[in-house]
């Protein structure tokens, strides 16, 4: 009889660390492609604008080219980022409907607010500012507050993804917010490299040393997130293994690659495109890695009951 | 309208799934395929969008208290789950279109003609209830029967429970007969069993479940999370650390620009 049960799922059952036949608890993201390069293409728009608005606010008429440059990168960011969005959506006519209401405890909610002002925003700062008169002055308001709007919109997606059942986003919320701008700030500056416009040397000197700080916050990030996500050991797992771990080395090798060289000296095309190439990879690939490291913490019951256990039984205090 | 919702006693489930087929009738739901999933009785496998009652068969190879079996050390445990119509609910809180209510009996309700299928309630819901249906692309989940509610009638998985496993009936009342059950299950020796969801107390990450249950054993066996919490309880932190991260970028822009101009 016994050798008969051996190979039935029950007796899969740990009385330690039970799980119900390794059945997932949580369900599964059912995001697509279009949410993670959403990220990417929100948080470039974000840093571009608050870059516009401040070298507009301190030397507007020296830095005219770098702003309009920044303004028309915000401007695209934010169109393709809606259109991205709405792509993924169940029902894509629907998509007014995220403006029926303001939740204040759902951070998509607020997020779709703040994207759709802020996609207004950058659209009339790019299309008006450029214009004399009452419109041009328009055109610059709109600027103003697309750098104001910026800021939320590059950091909200992380925020929203920290507020969620699935264990490695919810237990990087406090790390995740600070990655997802270092990032927005080293894949902005990235694609200046990429862009076929000409910038006065003092204009790419700005781009560079902005990309620099993005990059530097973005690595160190990273490592917080791993510790933060590795206090519990199958939450951190996605980061080491599977597709979502190599696409974070990935990105922690792009963007160290794309650091390494901004730091030689010599500033020319060539190699500007070079570290625009890599550090714009390695924004998309760290964009790609979290989402589908949280598809794979999602799959994985051990994860979400090990980080509800965990702290409680430290706590000495077990329920059960 | 008072709060109702339901006690589902898994003491007395005999595993004869009347709730997922009556709920799948009168909510006219969609089939989920036939297939054999190798996990003892239970071929439905999980909650999900077309799939609002989902039997869990559990064979453990540890004794119920008081039981003997033939078989050595066996017992099983059968336990009928459902949305929990949480109290603070982690899909209504993130739901952006304000599809997702709370209705007049208490329970978590959504609207179909208002959702727009953005899945941020699929992995908002600290049970993994909610999911999206791929044909459809809306958000689907138990509404307590709503519509039967409506007509004064009772959610039909309940009215076709055989052995009252599932009870519905007024929030209060079905604490106070929970309460009662449980304390007669200890007195005759069952001492592993106790109540999951019933209060605040127990579970202050949802402050109690309009729909919780009486179980004997930890709730992982059921794949229960021991600990869930709606995630806007903890969304302060990831904002703070935002606030600073955008502080800091907006530094970094002021600093590249006026480091721009010297050299
Ligand atoms: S169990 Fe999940 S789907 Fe049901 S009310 Fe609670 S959060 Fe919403």
């Amino acid at each position: 009889m016994t050798f008969v049960w051996r190979d039935l799922p029950s007796h899969s059952f740990s009385e330690d660390e039970p799980t119900y036949y390794e059945r997932p608890v949580l369900k599964e993201p059912v995001w697509i492609w279009a949410v993670p390069l959403y990220f990417y293409a929100g948080g470039t728009a974000g840093a571009a604008a608050v870059l516009a608005a401040t070298a507009q606010a301190l030397a507007g008429d020296e830095l005219h080219g770098l702003v309009r440059t920044c303004r028309w990168v915000a401007a695209v960011g934010g169109a393709a980022g809606s259109a991205l969005l709405i792509r993924d959506l169940g029902r894509p006519e629907r998509f007014l409907h995220m403006l029926r209401v303001i939740r204040p405890t759902s951070a998509m909610s607020l997020g779709s607010w703040v994207l759709a002002g802020a996609a207004s925003a950058t659209m009339g700062s790019a299309l008006l500012s450029d214009h004399g008169g009452l419109p041009g002055r328009l055109g610059h308001f709109a600027g103003s507050l697309a750098g104001l709007l910026g800021m939320p919109l590059a950091g909200y997606t992380a925020v929203l993804l920290g507020n969620t059942a699935v264990p490695v986003w919810k237990a990087t919320r406090r790390s995740l917010p600070h990655l997802f701008i270092g990032s927005a700030v080293s894949g902005a500056a990235s694609l200046f490299g990429l862009l076929p416009v000409d910038l006065s040397p003092r204009e790419v000197r700005i781009v560079e040393r902005f990309g620099m700080m993005g990059k530097v916050a973005d690595l160190a990030a990273m490592t917080v997130v791993e510790h933060e996500a590795d206090r519990i050991e199958p939450v951190g797992r996605p980061l080491r293994e599977g597709i979502s771990g190599a696409l974070w080395t990935a990105a922690r090798v792009l963007t160290g690659a794309s650091l390494a060289l901004s730091l030689l000296s010599g500033r020319s095309r060539a190699k500007r495109a070079a570290g625009g190439l890599l550090g714009t990879a390695g924004a998309l690939a760290l964009r790609f890695a979290i989402f589908h490291a949280g598809k794979a913490s999602a799959r994985d019951p051990r994860a979400t009951f090990r980080q509800q256990r965990q702290p409680r039984e430290a706590e000495a205090n077990p329920q059960r | 309208m008072a709060a109702v919702g339901f006690f589902t006693d898994t003491t007395i489930c005999i595993g004869c799934k009347a709730c997922e087929v009556a709920c799948k009738e009168w909510n006219q739901l969609p089939d989920d395929g036939l297939r054999f999933t190798g996990m003892s009785y239970d071929n439905t496998a999980a909650l999900g969008a077309s799939t609002w009652r989902h039997v869990s068969f559990i064979e453990r190879p540890v004794p119920l208290t008081g039981q003997e079996t033939g078989l050595g050390d066996f017992s099983w445990l059968l336990q009928s789950d459902v949305c929990k119509h949480c109290h603070r609910a982690g899909c209504l809180e993130a739901c952006p279109t304000g599809a997702i209510i709370r209705t007049e009996f208490d329970s978590v309700y959504v609207q179909p003609d208002i959702c727009n299928g953005c899945g941020y309630c699929v992995v908002s819901c600290p049970f993994g209830v909610i999911d999206r249906r791929e044909d459809d692309g809306r958000a689907w989940k138990c509404t307590l029967c709503y519509d039967r509610l409506k007509g004064g009638m009772e959610p039909a998985c309940a009215k076709a429970c055989p052995t009252d496993s599932i009870q519905f009936g007024d929030l209060d009342e079905l604490k106070d007969r929970a309460r009662g059950r449980l304390e007669r299950l200890h007195r005759h020796g069952v001492t592993e069993a106790y109540l999951y969801g019933a209060d605040a107390a127990g579970q202050p990450g949802t402050e109690g479940l309009n729909a919780f249950f009486l179980l004997l054993d930890k709730p992982e066996v059921y794949n229960l999370p021991p600990d869930p919490v709606a995630p806007a309880m903890e969304a302060k932190p990831a904002w703070t650390s935002m606030a600073f991260a955008v502080l800091g970028m907006a530094a970094a822009a002021v600093g590249a620009v006026l480091m721009g101009r010297e050299s």
